[in-house]
């Protein structure tokens, strides 16, 4: 990453912090989100972009630590 | 003390695991958690969760601390009510109290312009509207939970700044806040009413973060 690009992050970090959405106030990662069963969007089988819906090792492992 | 150190080392951890910014993270979970509640009434189990929230002292915080309380207060009420109060606002006999729609907060009525850029973007980042889904795809819940996708990497691969910034700009900045603020005033509205406050405040924050990397 470069350098400004390294600075940019870190104020992005700070920002959330302050607004009450940083490490501490993990009160969502803690309840965590879990895999709903009626979501709206999936990706797409065909066109630029999709290999059709293949539920990816990290699509999976984002439902398993996410549990809302 | 000891909880809230468990709590941020399983943030850091499942941040690592995803690729993702601890950061990014906690957005995706808010915007997934606040589609989840917009889609349907949450049940027991996720009413739980909720009351388990706990806010600081940011104003965010306190809109967390109050989404909490609306959820136990809704846990005392009963299903029954919540279900209610989900239909009366967004389904109703012909219309809810209000419309989550894109299309209509932009363009007035819904399935208009705002609808079709929305899918003209979809088919461009790898997004398709799932099976057994009726609802135009410009409905609030499913623009939170294709943001959320588009940090996580759902999609296909996680979206970088800019693209998030862009897809946040045509189909939420320009028209979520006031749908947030409709939702926090609805007369039909009583958990709701912190969903419409902690979504107005998410927004708010997102629109300046974004504002940071311009």
């Amino acid at each position: 990453m470069s350098e400004k690009k390294k600075v940019a992050a870190i104020g992005r970090r700070d920002f959330f912090k302050k607004a009450g959405l940083g490490a501490g106030a993990v009160g969502v990662a803690a309840v965590g989100l879990a895999a709903d069963a009626t979501k709206a969007a999936e990706p797409a089988k065909s066109g630029p972009g999709g290999r059709g819906y293949q539920e990816t090792a990290h699509v999976k492992k984002y439902y398993e630590l996410a549990r809302f | 003390m000891l909880a809230e150190t468990g709590r941020k080392a399983e943030l850091a951890h499942a941040a690592a695991s995803l690729k993702l910014a601890e950061e990014d993270l906690v957005r995706a979970h808010w915007y997934g958690l606040l589609g989840a509640v917009l889609r349907a009434a949450p049940d027991r189990a996720r009413l739980d969760r909720l009351a388990a929230l706990v806010g600081d002292e940011t104003e965010f915080g306190q809109g967390v601390a109050a989404l909490a309380d609306a959820a136990r207060a809704a846990l005392a009420a009963g299903p029954e009510t919540l279900e209610r109060e989900h239909f009366d606002l967004f389904i109703g006999v012909g219309r809810g109290e209000l419309l989550p729609y894109g299309s209509y907060y932009l363009a007035g009525f819904l399935y208009e312009k705002p609808l079709a850029r929305l899918r003209a973007d979809m088919r461009r980042l790898g997004i398709a509207r799932a099976q057994g889904v009726h609802e135009p795809e410009d409905h609030i819940a499913a623009v939170m939970e294709m943001m959320s996708g588009l940090i996580t990497g759902a999609f296909g691969h996680a979206a970088d700044l800019a693209t998030q910034q862009q897809f946040f700009a045509a189909h939420l900045g320009s028209w979520a806040p006031r749908f947030f603020e409709d939702l926090e005033a609805a007369t039909a509205a009583g958990f709701y009413k912190s969903v419409g406050r902690i979504g107005r405040q998410f927004m708010a924050i997102e629109a300046e973060a974004f504002e940071m990397t311009a």
